[in-house]
């Protein structure tokens, strides 16, 4: 035992000896997630994937002989923090790269502490269609699918499933509500359906039988709801018992079902269809040893935030052994138009607008458990590019 | 003109029926809180939690296998003992000061911060939805209504119409009434006031207790929703005239009623304005409310 000890730690410093030569300094990755509050099981994943993932390119001899190092820091799911933690990991700690942000909020306001650092980030979980549409950037990559590419996914799954469905609206009345229910209405009458009536109960709304008269005079074939967390259990749970939803396809947002709140809805989801990016459930050789390495590493499943995160360490080891440099400049104009594999297959960061292109997969709920409906292709769900910055 | 008819049996009709149960709902609610403030003076801010209380222990007692209608009786006689206790061991230690509508608003307000609190450690944050006890529904006259809904209706009104029957015709109704008209005389007649006290309370946290139960499968339990129905029954109180059960009732009907038919024309989120709107017109214009004080009328 002794003697296997001293062997081991001996074989230890020769590889250090070894790779000390010339890879002393590690790559440095800053990662500014929330590790507390609200959104800490999301900052938990991200964590996770991004572990697993340089942990795997170390063992295999790091990017270009150096090793990756992350440096995490926890923005509490609040911009102002998030901005203050990057700052920090820019300037004192000189990070190479930074990716975690988690609210669309953090991530345009990291962006632009970026664009005056004159460093890259990349959000592997932010939504919103502005970041790498309107508000888009120079420095911030995207390689996780945005809300647009959610409602477009789901919109083509619709049309095959229902042509020319009569589609009705229910969403909560704010502006995530309000943009989720345009965004799949403008993708859906795109592919011929057509709206029958729409209506936006208040966040929190207690009682949504109210509503029930307008859904049934309007007799729709389809509701189209982003409602979220416990409003979704209400929701349903009150049309299961209204009977409204017997011949009804329910579609919805991706946040609408979570493994949060299925149990209590129990039976009133079954059918649930939506749009996402990532499922357990791909069935592919990446992402089968993916879903293992990750189950033996953390003990629990990986979700989308996981996996893209996962997808993030081997996007930028391909655009810096591609640019022979970690240098801002090089690593940029490598990573446009980058084409490299994921858990979700191969991905390509679209060169116009810095925002991931991947296949998307419809999602359906059987039997408390979410089965793959169908895959919509990444040309058809990307939508067009809105940036107009460079 | 068969449009028409179309509108009424779809639209119109189960509007008014769904605004009925959520109107007994409401009703449940605030004549805890009414019974509360008209005797004791004391606007209880933790009633919200205290009808989330009798849910939770309606779900706790429920997984060890009690049946549904066993606990509509349970949870509220469970309850009286908790609502006693808070009366005599919290509330009373402010309660003879002279600032007493402050404090005892603080203290309450208080309890229901600790109490959501406590839900959330022992439950978590994640809502839980208790099976419907009787599912199915029947259509009567065209209009579909929920087996559910039409018990809640039905219970909720006789539960209402029981305690007005004691506060009104019962010799102990005349003994609350009397100690909210005048407490001194009313002791210095042999009521004994601090019991009655107690007891008004306790009640009103059963009444809370047993919306709890009775909602809990329609509007599934999470620990913030204590929060759902405490605006809402507050208006009713103010609305009704504070302490008076009659007026809960007619406000608490009115009120929901211009809930359920104003979405249907107006969007939904105007609604709590408008009911909130009537509550402020109200205070000034009778600001002692339809019905006037409990001991009063």
């Amino acid at each position: 035992m002794k003697a296997f000890q001293a062997s081991a730690l001996a074989a230890l410093f020769a590889a250090a000896a070894i790779t000390g030569v010339r890879a002393a300094d590690p790559i440095k990755i800053g990662v500014v997630t929330p590790l507390s509050g609200t959104y800490a099981g999301i900052g938990q994943q991200v964590r996770w994937g991004l572990d697993l993932a340089a942990k795997e390119v170390n063992a295999a001899g790091g990017i270009m002989g150096r090793p990756i190092e992350l440096l995490y820091e926890d923005e509490e799911a609040n911009p102002a923090v998030a901005v203050q933690k990057a700052e920090k990991l820019f300037e004192v700690a000189k990070v190479d790269f930074l990716t975690g942000t988690v609210s669309s909020g953090s991530t345009l306001a990291v962006g632009q502490l970026a664009e005056r650092a004159g460093k890259l980030i990349a959000t592997t979980v932010s939504f919103a269609d502005s970041i790498t549409g309107d508000r888009c950037s120079p420095n911030v990559f995207r390689v996780n699918a945005r809300a647009g590419q959610q409602s477009a996914a789901l919109a083509v799954w619709l049309s095959k499933e229902k042509p020319q469905a009569k589609v009705f609206y229910l969403g909560p009345d704010y502006e995530m509500g309000r943009s989720t229910v345009a965004a799949f209405k403008s993708s859906a009458e795109k592919v011929g359906a057509s709206t029958v009536g729409e209506v936006f109960a208040p966040l929190d709304a207690k009682d949504y039988t109210q509503y029930f008269g307008q859904v049934r005079a309007a007799r729709p074939q389809v509701l189209y709801t982003s409602v979220a967390g416990n409003d979704t259990v209400r929701l349903l749970s009150q049309m299961q018992e209204f009977g409204l939803l017997t011949n009804l396809t329910l579609v919805g947002a991706s946040d609408t079902v979570t493994s949060q709140n299925i149990s209590a809805i129990g039976k009133a989801a079954e059918g649930f269809v939506t749009g996402v990016g990532y499922s357990t459930e791909i069935n592919s050789p990446e992402n089968k040893k993916f879903v293992d390495a990750f189950k033996a590493a953390y003990k629990a499943d990986p979700d989308l935030y996981g996996a893209d995160s996962y997808g993030l360490i081997y996007a930028y080891k391909a655009a810096v052994e591609k640019a022979k440099s970690t240098d801002t400049d090089k690593v940029r104009e490598a990573l446009r138009g980058l084409k490299w594999m994921t858990p979700q297959g191969e991905k390509t960061i679209r060169a116009g607008d810095h925002q991931a292109i991947q296949t998307m997969y419809v999602v359906r709920i059987t039997n408390g458990q979410f089965n793959i409906g169908g895959q919509v292709s990444g040309e058809d769900a990307v939508g067009p590019d809105a940036c107009t910055r460079f | 003109m068969a449009e028409v008819l179309d509108y009424i049996q779809f639209v119109l009709a189960p509007q008014v029926v769904t605004g009925l149960a959520f109107g007994v709902a409401v009703i449940l609610v605030a004549i805890g809180l009414t019974i509360i403030f008209g005797l004791l003076d004391v606007i209880n801010m933790s009633h919200g939690e205290f009808y989330a209380f009798g849910a939770f222990a309606a779900l706790a007692l429920g997984w060890l296998g009690i049946p549904f209608w066993l606990l509509l009786v349970l949870v509220p006689l469970a309850m009286l003992p908790v609502g006693y206790a808070v009366e005599r061991v919290l509330i009373q230690r402010v309660f003879n000061r002279p600032d007493r509508h402050v404090t005892t608003l603080l203290l309450t307000f208080g309890l229901g911060l600790v109490l959501e609190d406590v839900f959330r450690l022992g439950f978590g944050p994640n809502p839980y939805r208790p099976e419907t006890p009787i599912p199915g529904a029947v259509v009567l006259f065209g209009i579909f209504l929920p087996n559910y809904r039409l018990f809640l209706i039905v219970v909720g009104a006789l539960v209402i119409a029981a305690v007005a029957l004691v506060v009104y015709r019962t010799r102990l109704g005349a003994m609350v009434r009397a100690a909210a008209f005048d407490r001194n005389m009313a002791a210095s007649l042999g009521v004994p006031v601090a019991w009655v006290y107690a007891g008004a309370f306790a009640f009103g946290i059963s009444l809370a207790g047993f919306a709890g139960v009775l909602l809990a499968p329609i509007y599934s339990v999470f620990p913030t929703m204590g929060r759902d129905f405490i605006l809402m029954a507050f208006t009713v109180v103010i609305v009704g005239g504070m302490g008076s059960i009659a007026g809960a009732v007619v406000a608490g009907l009115f009120l929901t009623q211009v809930q359920a038919i104003a979405s249907l024309y107006i969007s939904p989120v105007w609604t709590d304005p408008i009911v909130f709107g009537i509550m402020v017109v109200m205070l000034m214009v009778r600001p002692q409310g339809l019905f006037g004080r409990l001991g009063y009328a």
